[in-house]
C-alpha cells in the first residue's frame, strides 16, 4: 500500500552468490565452508565448548554437592531428586522470559548459563549419588577400621569407586548440554545454534545446517572420549583381564 | 614599505581564512546529529528480515555519528518485549499488526494500513513507548501454495478454499490456530475449515508444501522464496491477516535524550524501505547466503544513507 | 503472577489434562521402544565387555543434534507427524539408556562373576542371576532420567505436526500467554514427577530382596542367600 509518493529508492545488486553450489542448496559446499570457517563456524563452535564446560562445570560442583549432602542424609535425595527433575520440564523460552526481565542477569551469558546448569542437575545429581551409594560397605568398614577420616573415606575411598558412574553421568549430561546449548542462540547470538537457526532460516541451508551438527556431534564425541580416558586414568586399579 | 604591509595584511587575511575554516571544518564533525549523545541498543529478532532491518538502522546511526550496541537475532517477540520493558533495549523494529495481536491482545481487524499504524502506536504510547514513521512495505501473513495445486484446484483467493473443506491440509507454525490472524479468522471470515498441522519454524513450512505432505502453509508476503515462481499465494479480500508495516519502537526517554537527529535518521531509512527493496534485500540474504551486514551496508550506501 | 497461572489452571483443567495423558501416552510408546533397543545391546555388550564406547557413541551421534535440526533433516523424508516426534524422542532416550546399562553391567565386580562361574553357573544364568541384579540400579537409573527427558521433550510434538501434548500450549504464547505457558510447564513437571515415582516404584519391585536397600554393587552371599543387608 503506497500512501506518500516514495523518495526515489535505490536497489543495488547485490551480486549474488559466487558458489553455484549455495544458490543450488547442494548437500555440502565446500566452498561455502571455507569462506565462512574462521567468520562463522569457528566462533560458534569455540563459543558453544565454553558454554558448555561452564555448564557442566558449575552443575558438577553443584550436584556433587547435593550429592554428599543426601549421601550423608537420606531424606534429602527426594526433594533434591523431585527439584531437578522438574527444573529440566522448564521450557527454555519460557525460563528466558523471566531471566531476561532481571536487569542483573538479561540478554548475556548469565541467563544462558543458569538455563543450563539448571537442566544437567538432574542426571548429574542421580548418578553421582547411585554411584556414592553403590560402594561396598565392608570397603568402607575397613577404610574406618584403619583409621582414615570421614573426609579421607570419603576422596580417598568412595569417589574414586563411585567414578564408572559418576562418569557415566557426565558423559551423558555433556552431550546432553552440547544439544541444550544450542538454546544460547535465543539470547546472546551465540554457540552452535547461531549457524543452525540461520541455516534453517536461509531456504534449509543444507551445508551450514550440516556443518553444524556434524560440529556438535564430533563434539560429543570428543568429549566422551575424553572423559573415558579421565575415568581410566583415576582408576588404575579398574584393569580388566579379558 | 607599503606592499611589504599589504603582503603582510594579505597573508595575516589567508591565515585567518584557513584557521576559520578549519574551525568551521572541525566545528562541522560536532554538528553530527549522533555526537555527544548516549550510546543506544537496538535489538532485532531471529528471522532475515528482522536482522536486516536492525542492521540498516543500526549502521544508519552509527553513519551520523550515534553510538549503537545492536543485538541480533532475538528469540522470540516476547523475550525481544521483555527486553525492551525492562530496559535492555531502547528500540527495535517491530510490525504494527504484531503489536496489536500478540502484545495488546486485540482482535478486531484495522480497517486499513494506517489505522493499524496509530492503533498500534497508542498502545506503545500507552506504555512508554513510540512508534517512528512506519515503512512502505508490509509484510503480513498469508496463504501459499504450489502453483500447480493452485491450478488443478482453480484457487485464487481464500474463498476458493471452502469448497475443499478438511481435505486443504494447511501447516503452520502452533499459535496459527488459535489466533484470529489465522485458523480462527478463516472461519469466522471466510468460512474456511481446513486440517491444521502445526510446524515448529517458517522455513519447514515451505519445505512441507514443497514435499506434497500438506497442501498449503502460512507464508509471508515478502519471503524471498515467493519470487521463485513456484508458489501461488491466495488473495486475501477481506484482510483478516492485518497490515504489517514495520516501524521503529523506541522508548520516549530515550527518543529524548537522543535528540531530534536520531528519530530523522530512523525515518530516512524507512522510507526507502519499498516493498522491491526489502524483497531484494529478503533474496540475497535467505538465497543467495549473503551476509546481513554487509547487505544492509550495500543498501544504504546506494540510497546515501550509509 | 501465580494468581493467573492458578487462575489459568482452574478454567483449562479439562485441556490441561487431556493434552497431559496423550503426552504420557506418546512418551510411554517412545520409552518402550528406546527400552527395547538400548537395553538388550547394552546389557549384552557390557556382559561381553567389549565395543560399548562404539555404541556409546553412535547413540550420541544422534543425541548431541539439537531437536529442531533433526527435525529438520527428518521432516523431508520422514514427513510431518507421529513418526517423526517417536524418532526424534527415541534418538534423545537411547544414548542415554545405553549408556547406562552398559557401565551397569560392564562394571559388576570381576570377583562376583568369577564366583558365579565357580559356583558352576552357565553364562547366561551367571548374566541373568548375577550381573544383572548388580546392575538394576544404575540400568533402572538410566530408564528413569531417560524417562524424564522424553516426557519433558514430548512438547515439541507440535513442531512436527504431532498436535494434542502440553507443547500446544507452551509453544503458543501468543494465545495462551505466559500464565498458559507457565500452567502447562507445571503439568509437564507434574508428568515427569508421576513418571519418576512410577520407575523408582519399578525399580524397587525388580530389585532382588537381598539388595533392596543398598545399591552395592559386590555382595555375592547376598545375591546367593537372599539375606536382607544394609
Amino acid at each position: 500500500m503506497m500512501l506518500a509518493a516514495a523518495p526515489q529508492v535505490v536497489i543495488p545488486n547485490f551480486g549474488g552468490n559466487p558458489h553455484s553450489c549455495v544458490r543450488e542448496n547442494h548437500t555440502i559446499c565446500w566452498g561455502w565452508l571455507r569462506d565462512n570457517w574462521s567468520g562463522t563456524l569457528w566462533p560458534a563452535l569455540r563459543d558453544h565448548v565454553e558454554l558448555t564446560l561452564i555448564a557442566i562445570g558449575i552443575g558438577f560442583a553443584i550436584a556433587l554437592a547435593l550429592a554428599l549432602l543426601a549421601h550423608r542424609h537420606d531424606r534429602v535425595e527426594h526433594p533434591v531428586s523431585i527439584v531437578t527433575g522438574i527444573i529440566y520440564t522448564i521450557p527454555s523460552l519460557a525460563l528466558f522470559q523471566v531471566l531476561v526481565g532481571i536487569r542483573a542477569f538479561g540478554l548475556s551469558r548469565t541467563s544462558v548459563e543458569i538455563a543450563l546448569v539448571g537442566y544437567t542437575l538432574l542426571i548429574l545429581f542421580r548418578n553421582t549419588l547411585l554411584g556414592l551409594r553403590g560402594v561396598p560397605s565392608e570397603v568402607v568398614e575397613a577404610a574406618r577400621g584403619m583409621g582414615l577420616t570421614r573426609r579421607q573415606i570419603l576422596w580417598k575411598v568412595e569417589m574414586p569407586l563411585a567414578l564408572p558412574a559418576i562418569v557415566a553421568g557426565l558423559r551423558i549430561a555433556t552431550v546432553t548440554i552440547i544439544s541444550l546449548a544450542t538454546i544460547a542462540a535465543f539470547i546472546i547470538d551465540q554457540g552452535l545454534g547461531a549457524p543452525i537457526r540461520d541455516a534453517l532460516n536461509n531456504g534449509l541451508f543444507k551445508t551450514e545446517l550440516y556443518a553444524a551438527a556434524a560440529l556438535a556431534v564430533a563434539l560429543a564425541i570428543l568429549a566422551d572420549l575424553v572423559l573415558l580416558a579421565l575415568q581410566h586414568a583415576l582408576t588404575p586399579w579398574d584393569r580388566r583381564d579379558r | 614599505m607599503k606592499t611589504r604591509t599589504w603582503l603582510f595584511c594579505l597573508g595575516a587575511l589567508l591565515a585567518a581564512a584557513l584557521a576559520a575554516s578549519g574551525a568551521i571544518a572541525l566545528g562541522a564533525n560536532h554538528a553530527q546529529p549522533g555526537a555527544g549523545k548516549p550510546a543506544v541498543t537496538i535489538g532485532s529478532k531471529n528471522f532475515p528480515e528482522e536482522v536486516i532491518l536492525g542492521q540498516l538502522y543500526a549502521q544508519a546511526l552509527k553513519a551520523k555519528g550515534f553510538k549503537v550496541n545492536l543485538k541480533s537475532n532475538i528469540g522470540s517477540s516476547e523475550i525481544v518485549d521483555k527486553a525492551l520493558t525492562s530496559g535492555q533495549l531502547d528500540m527495535y523494529p517491530e510490525y504494527t499488526g504484531t503489536i496489536l495481536s500478540e502484545l495488546a491482545h486485540q482482535t478486531k481487524t484495522p480497517h486499513n494500513a494506517i489505522d493499524a499504524y496509530n492503533k498500534a502506536k497508542k498502545f506503545e504510547e500507552s506504555r512508554g513507548f513510540t512508534l517512528l514513521n512506519k515503512t512502505p512495505f508490509f509484510d503480513s501473513d498469508a496463504i501459499g501454495v504450489l502453483k500447480s495445486y493452485a491450478r488443478k484446484n482453480n484457487l485464487k483467493s481464500i474463498p476458493d478454499l471452502k469448497k475443499l473443506g478438511k481435505k486443504f491440509k494447511l501447516t503452520a507454525l502452533p499459535e496459527f490456530k488459535t489466533r484470529f490472524t489465522g485458523m480462527v479468522g478463516l472461519k469466522q471470515v471466510y468460512g474456511v475449515v481446513p486440517t491444521f498441522i502445526p510446524l515448529g519454524t517458517t522455513e519447514l513450512v515451505y519445505t512441507a508444501i514443497d514435499s506434497g505432505k500438506v497442501n498449503g502453509g502460512d507464508v509471508f508476503t515478502t519471503d524471498a522464496q515467493l519470487a521463485s515462481g513456484k508458489y501461488t499465494v491466495l488473495k486475501d479480500p477481506k484482510f483478516i491477516f492485518g497490515f504489517q508495516n514495520v516501524a521503529p519502537v523506541v522508548s520516549k526517554k530515550v527518543l529524548k535524550a537522543e535528540g531530534a537527529g536520531f528519530a530523522r535518521t530512523l525515518n530516512a531509512v524507512s522510507a526507502k524501505l519499498t516493498l522491491p527493496a526489502i524483497q531484494a534485500m529478503n533474496k540475497a540474504v535467505v538465497l543467495d547466503k549473503q551476509n546481513p551486514a554487509k547487505v544492509a551496508a550495500t543498501f544504504l550506501k546506494a540510497n546515501n544513507l550509509g | 503472577m501465580t494468581a493467573t497461572v492458578f487462575e489459568f489452571i482452574g478454567h483449562n483443567t479439562g485441556l490441561l489434562f487431556q493434552l497431559a495423558l496423550f503426552q504420557l501416552g506418546v512418551s510411554a510408546e517412545a520409552l518402550a521402544i528406546s527400552a527395547a533397543i538400548a537395553l538388550p545391546l547394552g546389557v549384552w555388550l557390557g556382559h561381553r565387555h567389549r565395543g560399548g564406547v562404539l555404541a556409546v557413541n553412535v547413540s550420541n551421534v544422534g543425541r548431541a543434534i539439537p531437536s529442531l535440526a533433526l527435525i529438520a533433516v527428518l521432516i523431508p523424508t520422514l514427513g510431518v507427524g507421529r513418526t517423526s516426534l517417536l524418532v526424534g524422542l527415541v534418538v534423545l532416550a537411547v544414548p542415554v539408556i545405553l549408556t547406562n546399562a552398559y557401565v551397569a553391567v560392564e562394571g559388576v565386580d570381576r570377583d562376583v562373576v568369577d564366583a558365579a562361574n565357580g559356583m558352576g553357573m552357565r553364562p547366561r544364568e551367571v548374566l541373568l542371576k548375577a550381573e544383572i541384579p548388580l546392575a538394576l540400579p544404575l540400568i533402572f537409573a538410566g530408564l528413569r532420567t531417560a524417562a524424564v527427558y522424553v516426557v519433558a521433550t514430548a512438547t515439541i510434538g507440535v513442531l512436527v505436526g504431532t498436535a494434542g501434548t502440553l507443547g500446544d500450549v507452551i509453544y503458543n504464547q501468543a494465545s495462551y500467554r505466559l500464565e498458559g505457558v507457565v500452567a502447562a510447564a507445571i503439568y509437564v513437571a507434574g508428568l515427569a514427577l508421576v513418571v519418576d515415582v512410577a520407575f523408582a516404584g519399578l525399580q524397587r519391585l525388580a530389585t532382588p530382596r537381598g539388595l533392596r536397600s543398598t545399591t552395592d554393587y559386590s555382595r555375592l552371599e547376598n545375591v546367593a542367600l537372599g539375606a536382607t543387608q544394609q
